[in-house]
């Protein structure tokens, strides 16, 4: 009992549930989104973590002081990169650094770029002042030499900051 | 689509001519078109899901004891290092040994698991690393002490301990770290 069908020109479909749908996902993304905080911003360099199986601690999200230390994609150099997470961390580090005349400081940096230990053991002090809660986390790049994750070890060391972080990947 | 179009035109002027004058009767059951929505929903669920990164970094505790402090008298028979020479090759040696290369880190996980079992809680571990050595090796190291954890609690359990009193440290790459591996 085949019908010869006729070709329907213009028909509607019901798209309710795949906005329903479209619109469940959006959402999901949207709240589930994090954008780049200003210091990750302000930096020239990106990280290439080295690799540790899995684990069930996570970074934390709050408290916590960055030290970053990667090469620079234009100048191919390394240095030490330091920055707080939370917001009012932030601003009243920038306050200390300012007062410290540290070079380069201003109201608004929020990842100050330090060359020297002796900069490096000022700034983490500072951090430690500012929130004295704060958990420190190392994020170096792999293909760095390991007397900069020494160095930055004994200042932590000299502040009485004996507990720390490696930021790592998961290995795939 | 066109058909939708049309219907929503059509719902559009009866609305527009009735208003105000005559109480419109109530649709049951009306159409609107859609597309322009679903267009624009699309477009934001494929940026929102491709700028998404779902893979938060992970991190890998540390305990370092604090400059001022007493240093503590070690057994040597107790020790067991680790040295990670500045072209990345891996050393282990326990108590005065001589140092021997690990091939591959599962041999190294295997060593360690091993030495502490057999020690009893007594083994203390310790990672030097050369200031030259790759940061990714030394994290590849600490990644092996990390998973022998669970294995050498495992191992001291059979033996009939339930406490894991000892974990790993790092210490500095002394000069004589650098002789003695290279005079191998």
């Amino acid at each position: 009992m085949s019908k010869v069908k006729k070709k329907r020109l213009g028909f509607v479909m019901d798209m309710t549930p795949l906005v329903d749908i479209t619109f469940l996902l959006l959402t999901f993304f949207m709240f589930t989104a994090k954008f780049k905080s200003e210091s990750e911003s302000q930096q020239k360099f990106t990280i290439k973590r080295p690799a540790s199986t899995a684990d069930t601690t996570k970074l934390p999200e709050k408290d916590l002081v960055m030290i970053k230390i990667g090469i620079d994609t234009v100048k191919h150099d390394t240095s030490w990169y330091l920055s707080m997470v939370n917001e009012t961390d932030v601003v009243n580090l920038a306050n200390e650094m300012v007062k410290l005349e540290y070079p380069s400081a201003d109201m608004r940096t929020a990842q100050f770029k330090i060359n020297d230990t002796n900069w490096l053991g000022k700034a983490i002090e500072r951090a430690r002042i500012v929130n004295p809660k704060a958990m420190f986390a190392i994020d170096a790049d792999k293909r760095i030499r390991y007397w900069w994750i020494d160095k930055a070890i004994n200042e932590m060391r000299k502040k009485r900051a004996t507990s720390f972080n490696f930021v790592t990947d998961k290995r795939k | 689509m066109a058909g939708g179009g049309e219907a929503l035109g059509g719902g559009g002027k009866q609305k527009r001519g009735s208003s105000g004058k005559r109480k419109g009767k109530k649709r049951i059951g009306f159409r609107m078109d859609m597309t322009p929505l679903v267009d624009i929903t699309f477009l934001l669920l494929t940026f929102f899901m491709l700028t998404t990164s779902m893979i938060t970094p992970q991190t890998m505790e540390m305990n370092v004891p604090p400059e001022i402090d007493v240093p503590v008298e070690v057994r040597q028979s107790e020790l067991f290092t680790i040295r990670i020479r500045d072209n990345g090759d891996v050393f282990y040696n326990s108590g005065k040994d001589e140092p021997e290369k690990v091939k591959s880190l599962k041999d190294l996980l295997k060593i360690v698991v091993d030495q502490n079992v057999n020690l009893k809680n007594r083994c203390i571990v310790t990672l030097k690393t050369a200031d030259n050595a790759p940061y990714g090796i030394a994290v590849e190291v600490l990644d092996v002490l990390n998973q022998a954890e669970p294995l050498i609690i495992d191992g001291l359990k059979r033996n009939g301990i339930n406490e894991r009193k000892r974990k790993f440290t790092v210490s500095p790459f002394t000069a004589d770290d650098h002789k003695e591996l290279d005079a191998l």
